[in-house]
């Protein structure tokens, strides 16, 4: 027996070799040369001078990188708590025996489908101050004292890009989530319903716990989505105004396209990854203390 | 059947001479990579640029151009991006100043020393080639001269509020705005999401006029301070026009297109645009019955220099370094093609302005005739962002923009700037 294991392990490596190679190629080397980019001063054509971590110094000094990190955590919270909530509850709804289930999924799941450019202008058009959507509305219901510059107030113009990130990407968890609820076996349902577990409680103590690893998939997936968001908020606001919706993401990208400070865009990435890294960690950690 | 082998035969033999053919001509034909950046929206790359492009193609079968177009706000990046990676085209088209510089610096280019005096200084003045002159050596050939300042207005919009004139000084524009805004009229239509327009349009004509044309030049020689008291006095005009509510509400979250849309739909009286607004202002005017006055922002006390007009040459062409001698020759003669004469007589007859020294064609429109008019009483000033290196033009941008939303002080731009310096 123990032979045929281990003979199995090789083959399961060398089955694993092609992606690996790609993965190193496209992901991990990309990442290393980045790291070594860091570590200079470059402005893509003259020859880089090696400055050391003083990238990360001016990084860690910069209030408008501060701010991105801010903007970025506001996108996280947003689709931790806003994507996966939703999509679960709508994923419960759906997988109730009613009439329409393809029609709902179908409309539900759309957005994730529409590029996020189409998306940005056609929400920028329902943010629009004079002839909006929203405000039309707000004004035809007698809540005109609710109209707002939505995307022109640095104070409020996160918190409506935020609210289309998050209904970009509802349907894709709504997906995920109606996968994992239909690998649920009707038996143990069913069992639960006997034992006395209805409702509420039968979704709480039952279907919870059975499609767990699903959501801690689902949320680090969302962590990793929000941190590296970046067409959606760049065709809407271009980061503005005054940095009020700039993320990481942008404010990498403006450094090393726009500035051409390579090595500080690179130091911005690399943080990126560390961040993303250690975020995904805590939640795993707590998860995993969830469980005990 | 015999005939259907017959038309066969007669096929193959076809076909062989085709390919012959195409291999003989492969053999002399040079080939050269061109990026631009002219869609043909515009009437001077429609009716101009993109023909002159075509006419040489048809007058030289045997010079192959390869051409890429990249539309303006992402040329730009993927220009430079793509020095980085060392690959460039054989024919690109550059922008001016700090734009083009680290590309010479880093050799990619090649100087027009050759050629230069097929323009120099009969056709163009030596001094107008400024913009892409370094080390005394020219990299590139302009087509146009791109004013970046005008401002557009409904005359009858104005005449409502009681003005039937453009006002003269700062002071009364003020009160002019004021009394739109008593009208429920957004005095000026802004569109700042890119945030290059309250820069380029805007700043440098109002900068280079309060601190004069001279200024940028000195503090990039150490001779002044962006915190000097001039440059401030510049910004907090942007910050003053901004704090009076001139602007309408969303100028940080629409393009510089909505900005003209908002003009055109009346929802606002003037808008402040550069020389590429003028015939699409012409057109529209003529299609939907507005009475458009052109002018430019009115004067401010104590500006020194008054009549200065921020403008910048561009659409020219550089040619990348190391190309062989046959694509050197071809590209030499594309360019002599391209920016002959006759090119900058037909670019002013689609209402552009040329750098070139060459007399006005008397078909000329009326109405380009009077911005000429317009344009000769003002002396051409820098553009912040053709001068300003990379870095500082990103801040100055969104400091702007900051100063206009109230999350900045015009003290504390100017301190950013100088640390940045």
């Amino acid at each position: 027996m123990d032979h045929i294991y281990k003979h199995r392990k090789k083959l399961i490596y060398f089955g694993i070799l092609p992606a690996l190679l790609l993965y190193l190629a496209f992901v991990i080397i990309p990442i290393l040369i980045s790291a070594r980019y860091s570590l200079v001063e470059w402005n893509g054509f003259s020859a880089p001078k090696f400055v050391g971590l003083n990238n990360y110094a001016d990084l860690f000094k910069n209030s408008i990188f501060w701010r991105s990190l801010k903007n970025n955590l506001i996108v996280v919270f947003a689709s931790v708590l806003g994507q996966v909530p939703i999509g679960f509850l709508l994923a419960l709804l759906v997988n109730q025996k009613i009439k329409g289930q393809h029609f709902f999924r179908t409309i539900i799941f759309m957005p994730v489908v529409i590029s996020a450019v189409i998306i940005s202008l056609v929400w920028s058009m329902v943010f629009n101050y004079n002839f909006g959507l929203l405000n039309n509305l707000l004004k035809f219901v007698g809540l005109g004292s609710f109209i707002q510059n939505w995307l022109s107030n640095p104070d409020i113009a996160m918190f409506s890009v935020a609210a289309v990130i998050i209904w970009q990407f509802v349907g894709l968890y709504f997906i995920i989530f109606l996968a994992a609820l239909q690998t649920v076996p009707n038996d143990v349902l069913e069992a639960a319903e006997i034992d006395g577990a209805q409702g509420w409680k039968r979704t709480l103590y039952i279907t919870l716990p059975l499609v767990k690893d699903t959501i801690l998939a689902a949320i680090v997936l969302c962590i990793s989505g929000s941190l590296k968001t970046f067409a959606l908020i760049y065709v809407m606001t271009n980061g503005g105004p005054s940095h009020a919706t700039e993320v990481m993401a942008i404010h990498m990208y403006d450094n090393s396209f726009n500035a051409m400070k390579f090595g500080y865009g690179s130091a911005v990435s690399i943080f990126i990854v560390i961040f993303g890294i250690v975020l995904v960690t805590i939640v795993r950690q707590l998860f995993a203390r969830f469980e005990d | 059947m015999n005939n259907i082998k017959n038309n066969f035969i007669i096929m193959m033999i076809f076909a062989l001479i085709v390919v012959c053919s195409g291999a003989v001509l492969a053999e002399d034909t040079v080939e050269l990579k061109m990026w631009h950046a002219w869609t043909g929206q515009d009437a001077f790359a429609k009716e101009v640029l993109l023909p002159k492009i075509e006419e040489f193609q048809k007058n030289n079968p045997n010079i192959k151009l390869k051409i890429q177009v990249i539309p303006n706000d992402n040329y730009r990046t993927k220009l430079r991006t793509q020095a980085a990676g060392g690959q460039i085209p054989d024919i690109m088209q550059t922008y001016p100043g700090s734009e083009v510089q680290p590309l010479v610096e880093a050799g990619m280019l090649m100087p027009l020393d050759d050629i230069i005096n097929y323009w120099t200084d009969d056709l163009i003045a030596k001094e107008t080639l400024k913009a892409y002159t370094f080390n005394n050596k020219v990299y590139a050939i302009p087509a146009k001269v791109n004013y970046t300042h005008f401002a557009f207005y409904n005359k009858d919009m104005l005449q409502e509020a009681g003005y039937d004139k453009w006002p003269a000084t700062y002071q009364e524009f003020k009160k002019m705005a004021d009394k739109l805004k008593e009208n429920d009229i957004v005095p000026i239509s802004l569109g700042n999401k890119a945030k290059w327009v309250l820069q380029s349009v805007y700043f440098s004509t109002i900068a280079d006029r309060v601190a004069g044309a001279d200024f940028l030049d000195k503090v990039l020689a150490g001779e002044k301070k962006f915190t000097d008291p001039e440059f401030i006095k510049a910004l907090n005009i942007i910050k003053e026009l901004a704090d009076n509510d001139y602007f309408n509400k969303d100028a940080n979250s629409l393009n510089d297109m909505e900005m003209r849309q908002a003009f055109y739909q009346k929802r606002a009286a003037i808008f402040f645009g550069g020389a590429w607004d003028i015939g699409g202002v012409i057109e529209n005017a003529k299609e939907q019955n507005m009475n458009v006055g052109i002018a430019t922002f009115p004067s401010i006390v104590g500006a020194k220099s008054p009549q200065a007009l921020s403008g910048v040459t561009g659409s020219a062409f550089s040619i990348r370094a190391g190309l062989s001698e046959a694509q050197q020759a071809a590209a030499f003669k594309f360019l002599k093609f391209f920016y002959s004469e006759e090119t900058y007589t037909d670019l002013l007859r689609t209402g552009s302005f040329v750098p070139a020294q060459v007399p006005l064609p008397d078909d000329i429109s009326p109405q380009f005739q009077s911005v000429i008019n317009l344009v000769n009483e003002h002396q051409i000033a820098p553009v912040y962002d053709a001068v300003l290196p990379l870095d500082l033009i990103q801040i100055i941008n969104n400091g702007l923009q900051s100063l206009t939303a109230g999350q900045m002080t015009a003290e504390e731009l100017a301190q950013q700037m100088q640390d940045n310096l």
